[in-house]
């Protein structure tokens, strides 16, 4: 398998505070890779950094083959990088559909001046009216199952379903890679196993997956390959269970006074 | 009948009754009012481009419409160039410093980006204020020359009377009513949406915030503009005080009244509150008290706290109610 994303020396500071150091690490396409760690570990600023939303201090970021360490969000994205966020971050006044509308935009082609000249000019212009947009939105929101809330204002959208929605929008520009920041948080139960099967059936379309999460039972069920933060640095990777029982992670997480668990 | 030809048809009889309005009011005063109407109607709509569906609070949106006024009559008066041409000279200079002041608002939000406008509407302000030898200081212009006569064959069109400007800004509230339809309805619309409703969101599904910025600053001053240099040709005066804050703050009230983010918002704003305000007149010099600033900042309040769609939001309302069923949501009413 070839590789998509790797990192080199990644370092990320906000001032004096190191929230990603030294940080390097590869995903081959087509895996599901978790990042864990406690609080604090710098897994979103991670995430923050492979999706543009702010440069690195130093190190380099190669998605397919390209350095992006300098791209910008929306260059990213138009490279192949979609995300969600831990708060989820949808447009609240849109409809859930042209929410997915907004995302199925080309933009690869069309910057901002040239989509407002084919706003004044072409023949037809109405995103609302055009069915293979729509009928590509409603498939989108479909297979996240929401699909019957499309007319809903999207603040309107139960939590748990405006999740979905991100990652329909998400979906919907055509990643190559994923990166799910805490997908599960704050859903119950059933809700946690309907997420996890969704997550499968995007990989299962060849789309690589970065994911962060806290539910240790989703982490281990689903991702491939496992990498831990701590305080920035990266301190374990790779297969799952040799990751979960690794000294160093489980001092990590209780703490490094392992008499204290017996 | 089909929905389209409903639509078709309405359409067909609003603009008869519109066309026809001078023929049945024959008052020149309320025909003033009408035109005066008009224009705000078309800088509402720029206005809420920007505010509403941009998200961008723009308070100096009157220098746009001063630049485009000062822009037509200077070109008429110095150069003797044509008002016709003048219109869209006045709003492509416009324009263009809205790109300029577009910059600035890349890197500024919310209250920041506000204040900053204020101050770019007020040091133009003052630049005509103090550029004597060009505007004739706070005296403005006076004297701007009418829209030259059409003429096409034996038959021609003179403006001189309220009633024949009624036409061209009709036309030009027309046309300007359709390109901002175009505008918020299609990809380039959903995408200033996205960017209003959440930045950090929308640039992660690949909209570069910056150049949508850039773009809609420049579009919406353009009719502003031309909003500008119509009503230079019809009053025939400019003067520096186009340009103060009140007129920004006029045309915000309007389109929050209307309803902010609507199509129709603008226009119900901007009829109802010029002749609200032609009546507040009336009562102004019977009580001799200034009160107006003092209703419409009533007004404004109550807006925001109890109807945050404005009229255009009672209407909908009503029509679904008389249509009958259950109140139905912003897109279903799109099917």
């Amino acid at each position: 398998m070839t590789e998509i994303l790797r990192t080199e020396n990644l370092t990320k500071s906000f001032g004096g505070l190191c929230a990603v150091k030294d940080v390097s690490f590869s995903i081959e396409e087509g895996n599901i890779m978790g990042l864990i760690g406690p609080n604090g570990a710098g897994k979103t600023t991670l995430i923050n950094l492979i999706s543009g939303a702010f440069p690195p201090s130093s190190g380099k970021i190669v998605f397919a083959g390209r350095d992006i360490s300098r791209c910008k969000a929306h260059t990213a994205n138009n490279l192949g990088i979609a995300r969600t966020f831990q708060i989820v971050r949808i447009f609240n006044k849109l409809t859930v559909r042209e929410n997915i509308l907004a995302g199925l935009v080309d933009r690869r082609e069309n910057g901002p001046w040239k989509l407002m000249g084919k706003a004044m000019f072409s023949k037809y212009f109405s995103v609302i009216d055009n069915e293979k947009a729509c009928g590509e939105a409603d498939r989108l929101l479909d297979f996240v199952g929401i699909g019957r809330y499309r007319d809903e204002q999207a603040e309107n959208l139960p939590y748990a379903l405006s999740k979905r929605l991100e990652i329909a929008r998400a979906m919907a520009t055509q990643p190559k890679l994923l990166l799910l920041d805490e997908p599960s948080s704050g859903l119950n139960p059933a809700e946690l196993v309907d997420q996890i099967e969704l997550i499968r059936q995007i990989n299962r379309q060849g789309i690589t997956i970065l994911i962060i999460e806290h539910v240790m039972k989703v982490i281990m069920d689903i991702s491939h390959q496992l990498i831990v933060l701590h305080y920035g640095e990266k301190i374990a990777e790779g297969d799952p269970m040799k990751v979960y029982t690794d000294p160093q992670v489980v001092e990590a997480y209780l703490g490094d006074d392992t008499d204290a668990a017996h | 009948m089909s929905n389209k030809a409903k639509n078709w048809l309405g359409r067909v009889i609003v603009l008869a009754a519109l066309i026809f309005l001078p023929h049945v009011i024959k008052d020149r005063y309320f025909m003033h009012i009408v035109v005066t109407a008009g224009i705000f109607m078309i800088l509402c709509m720029s206005w809420n481009l920007l505010a509403g569906y941009a998200g961008l609070l723009n308070l100096g949106h009157a220098a746009f419409y001063g630049i485009g006024a000062y822009t037509s009559a200077l070109l008429a008066m110095k150069l003797g160039v044509s008002p016709w041409f003048g219109l869209f000279a006045g709003g492509l200079v416009a324009a263009f410093f809205g790109f300029l002041l577009g910059i600035p608002s890349l890197r500024l939000s919310g209250p920041y980006l506000a204040i900053t406008t204020i101050g770019f509407a007020e040091i133009l302000r003052l630049v005509a204020v103090n550029w004597v030898s060009l505007t004739r200081g706070s005296l403005g212009l006076s004297g701007i020359p009418l829209l030259t006569p059409i003429k096409w064959g034996n038959w021609s069109f003179k403006f001189y009377l309220e009633k024949d400007y009624y036409y061209v800004v009709l036309a030009a509230a027309v046309i300007t009513f359709f390109c901002i339809r175009r505008l918020t309805g299609s990809e380039f619309g959903v995408s200033l949406q996205a960017l209003r409703d959440d930045e950090p969101g929308a640039r992660s599904i690949g909209i570069k915030t910056t150049g949508y910025k850039l773009a809609v600053f420049t579009a919406s001053a353009f009719f502003a503009g031309f909003a500008g240099a119509l009503f230079a040709h019809f009053a025939r005066l400019v003067s520096p005080e186009t340009m103060a804050l009140h007129t920004t703050m006029d045309i915000l009230t309007m389109t929050m009244i209307g309803g902010l983010g609507t199509l129709a918002g603008p226009i119900l704003g901007a009829v109802t509150l010029t002749f609200f305000s032609e009546w507040l007149r009336y009562l102004e010099e019977m009580i001799k008290l200034d009160i107006r600033p003092v209703v419409y900042g009533f007004m404004l309040i109550l807006t925001i706290l109890f109807m945050r769609e404005g009229l255009a939001g009672i209407l909908r309302r009503l029509t679904e109610r008389l249509r009958g069923g259950r109140p139905v949501s912003k897109g279903e009413r799109k099917q």
